[in-house]
């Protein structure tokens, strides 16, 4: 793997891959739905309406000629992009001309063309994608948690805003954020496929553009969130045919740096432990129809916020909440076996192994660790030191019910 | 990336594709019967089924820790549908031997669990554990009943099962719930043992060490008896198109008009519906994207596929419902553009070179390389990718004018919310 950051302040990452006949070329902004509040030279801190970033990342698609799609489609490449939390990204997919896709991506990047006529239309777009979504059980599910989970941090809000805070975004608004956030200084790109290093650094070199907007660091304002939960259960209907349940954990985002990943990797262990299929309570929960195939959990970080989230589809959620209770405190009280936890880390490094196969998994993964400032080189050395102590610690302090939510989604009665 | 065939007995195949580009060792094995009721559920059940339990690992718990100290080996079942047959599908992957303390070693464990959980259901030898094929029963049930969880996908099986009832194409992968009440333990474990002994298996492997593993199949594959000669859909002529309007509570409105192509694989033309298609609607490029969703802004998600074997075009998009008549108004013009040839020499050239873009990338996943293979074994026409990929090539405008003008509406489908007042058709 090779790294340089340019003059201007790209960084870059460039994994060459012998035999792979595909391109994958990923330029990221450290940018995302929850940067709202940011100052301005001129204005100071100003806040912009919800759904910006994702806004952004369907207008520099646009062109004043036509659209980028056609530029990449004459090499059959595949172009898109996408939005998180924290980041917006922009990639290709190429078996030809990749040189030129690659050039062609870093101009998307760094031509807006931004109108009042081209703006309006979007809004119909994105409309039919929020909406799209609210039919959607897993996203509605997850974001009625996040709704009650947080008070103030953006994190609460949809990555893609609301209908109204969408019609609300006007194109100056899109200029700030843009001459803001798409700095060089504040950007990255990853290169994955059969490349020469030592071409690619040069094409991005060459290529990159001179930045005409804006430039030094960034203040960006989030605001204090409370200890404390909204609500501790909250309930809605959609049109589904079972409920659903989905329990979160708000914990205070104190990790920075190598102790980030590490908590990464000790969070990832707790919630095998709890609700991965090899874990002693799976089979019992199943049997009684509590879970089903969907019982899953995840650790979701980054420098400005961290929860949790275990849920299922089921026949009975407050029965499932009592017993995911019963579990937790089970755990909580008796130190897992270290039999239990070198086969997990077994299953971490076999896993980790075999996602260098994977083009996008790798460039996105290289991308956030460098925006969160998370050592990844030290990934398997950290797996291998973690201790069952460490892991006892974090189910005591993390799993903490007074920091919980739980959003239910059950079936419309008619 | 092509692969090295030997038969291992009656109606089974060994495809290999010996390679050290990759990170792990990939196997899937697939078995094809006609789709066709009430079979259909009763093979729905087994991936349900082999989950919970092998005979040397008789629970969901020992599988996963099996799984876990195999460094993340991964199993999975399912049932796909290719045209109007249904494939029962085994995957296993795990590190390549070269990256494991004794690798080898590693390498056999892991197929002889595969192989374990896949043919050899925990059980008293004749019948499943009745506990789990009750549990499994109920899982297949939500699994039915929880169609309508994901609009997208519930709008798509409707518009299929309604356009196709008459025709095998019209039962769904997973069968259904009358079918599911009626299965008993006995005769689901017989239709599991007659799969495995009567009915075409192909096992597909991609990695290295391909040796240690197609001997152990080898050893592993059982002596068959006679295997069931299988059908390829017929053609159905469109007399009339209907138009079917059904209501759910919901935000978007979601249209779907399902085609006959009168093409399929084994079809000289085949190659030109794919390019047309993609010019459809295969792409952001494409008529549809650039219509319905860049000019006109009616929606997020536009798109057309084709279904191969069966020889079906389907177009998808979620819209607003007030703009349905507008919608559908704009992927009319769209078709009928294509089939008068208003479409540029560089639509084409995008377009064919998308396509070959899109089937070259799957050689760099081993999962692709081998599920393209599928309705080439269905068809029992296997083709590599640069023989697709040359064929798509040749294909000219003329070409993909002839092929479209044969596409014809079948039905029109529309899943929407209900009409504040009045409206109260076909509610569900």
């Amino acid at each position: 793997m090779f790294q340089e950051q340019l003059d201007n302040g790209l960084k870059v990452f460039i994994l060459p891959k012998p035999q792979f006949l595909r391109t994958y070329a990923v330029l990221s902004t450290n940018y995302g739905s929850i940067d709202s509040q940011f100052q301005l030279p001129e204005q100071g801190f100003v806040e912009v309406p919800p759904g910006i970033a994702h806004f952004l990342e369907h207008k520099l698609f646009e062109e004043e000629e036509g659209n980028a799609f056609d530029r990449f489609a004459q090499w059959g490449a595949s172009v898109n992009a996408f939005t998180s939390y924290t980041q917006t990204s922009y990639l290709f997919s190429t078996i030809e001309g990749w040189q030129e896709a690659l050039s062609d991506l870093i101009n998307l990047v760094n031509s807006p063309y931004l109108t009042t006529e081209n703006v309006e239309k979007e809004k119909g777009i994105i409309e039919q994608e929020l909406r799209m979504y609210e039919d959607h059980p897993d996203h509605r599910i997850h974001s009625v948690l996040l709704e009650n989970l947080y008070h103030v941090n953006p994190v609460r809000i949809d990555i893609g805003g609301t209908v109204e805070s969408v019609r609300a975004i006007t194109v100056e608004e899109l200029f700030n954020c843009y001459e803001t956030f798409y700095q060089p200084g504040n950007m990255a790109m990853a290169v994955v496929g059969d490349v020469d290093s030592e071409e690619t650094l040069g094409l991005i070199r060459q290529n990159y553009p001179t930045w005409q907007h804006r430039q030094g660091s960034i203040e960006r304002l989030y605001p204090d969130e409370p200890a404390e939960v909204v609500n501790p259960w909250v309930e809605e209907e959609l049109n589904i045919s079972r409920p659903r349940y989905l329990l979160g954990f708000k914990h205070e985002p104190i990790w920075q740096g190598e102790r980030l990943l590490r908590q990464q990797i000790v969070m990832s262990l707790v919630w095998r432990l709890v609700a991965g299929r090899s874990s002693q309570f799976f089979g019992d929960l199943y049997a009684r129809n509590l879970v089903d195939d969907s019982f899953g959990a995840s650790f979701n970080s980054s420098p400005q916020f961290a929860y949790s989230v275990v849920g299922s589809e089921t026949d009975n959620p407050e029965r499932l909440h009592e017993e995911l209770r019963k579990i937790i405190s089970q755990l909580q009280s008796s130190p897992p076996s270290s039999t239990d936890i070198d086969r997990l880390k077994r299953r971490i490094y076999g896993g980790h192994l075999a996602s260098y196969d994977s083009f996008e998994y790798v460039a996105n993964r290289l991308i956030t660790h460098y925006f969160s400032q998370t050592p990844y080189y030290r990934f398997l050395d950290l797996v291998r030191d973690v201790t069952v102590d460490e892991i006892q610690v974090a189910l005591n302090e993390q799993l903490d019910w007074k920091r919980s939510t739980v959003s239910v989604l059950r079936p419309v009665q008619t | 990336m092509n692969f090295v065939q030997c038969n291992l007995g009656a109606g089974v195949r060994l495809h290999m594709c010996e390679t050290d580009k990759f990170k792990s060792i990939t196997c899937k094995m697939f078995i094809q019967q006609d789709l066709q009721s009430p079979t259909a559920t009763s093979t729905a059940l087994v991936p349900f089924l082999v989950r919970r339990g092998s005979q040397n690992f008789p629970s969901t718990l020992q599988i996963a820790r099996e799984l876990e100290y195999l460094y993340a080996a991964d199993f999975s079942s399912d049932v796909l549908k290719i045209g109007e047959r249904q494939i029962l599908e085994f995957y296993f992957q795990m590190v390549d031997a070269s990256l494991l303390p004794q690798g080898e070693q590693q390498l056999e464990r892991g197929l002889r669990t595969f192989w374990d959980i896949a043919t050899n259901p925990a059980g008293p030898g004749d019948a499943f554990i009745e506990d789990y094929f009750t549990q499994e029963k109920q899982s297949l049930k939500q699994e039915l009943e929880g169609l309508v969880n994901e609009k997208r996908a519930y709008a798509l099986f409707r518009s299929m099962a309604l356009m196709c009832g008459e025709e095998p194409f019209g039962i769904y992968k997973y069968g259904d719930v009358d079918t599911l009440a009626s299965l008993e333990n006995r005769s689901v474990y017989h239709h599991f043992n007659s799969l495995w002994s009567q009915y075409p298996l192909d096992i597909f492997l991609v990695g290295t060490n391909l040796d240690v593993a197609a001997n152990l199949f080898g050893q592993l594959v059982a002596k068959r008896g006679a295997i069931h000669k299988l059908k390829l859909p017929k053609r159905v002529q469109v007399p009339k198109s209907r138009f079917i309007e059904e209501t759910t509570d919901m935000q978007q409105a979601i249209v779907v008009l399902g085609y006959r192509t009168n093409c399929s694989y084994l079809d000289e033309d085949y190659y030109a519906l794919l390019v047309g298609n993609g010019i459809l609607g295969g792409f952001p490029h494409s008529k549809l994207f650039m219509n319905v969703r860049e000019k006109a802004s009616l929606a997020y998600y536009v798109g057309s596929s084709i279904e191969g074997s069966k020889g079906l075009l389907t177009i998808t998009a979620g819209i607003n419902g007030d703009s349905r008549d507008q919608t559908l108004q704009i992927i009319q013009e769209q078709l009928d553009a294509i089939q008068q040839g208003d479409f540029s020499d560089e639509e084409l050239e995008q377009t064919k070179r998308g396509l070959a873009s899109a089937m070259t990338s799957m050689n760099d996943h081993p999962a692709g390389i081998i599920d393209r293979n599928l309705i080439g074994i269905v068809h029992e026409q296997m083709r590599t990718i640069d023989q697709v990929t040359e064929a798509i090539r040749q294909v000219q405008k003329e070409d993909v004018v002839r092929v479209m003008a044969n596409v014809a509406l079948d039905t029109t489908y529309v899943l929407r919310a209900p009409q504040q007042e009045g409206d109260s058709h076909g509610a569900d």
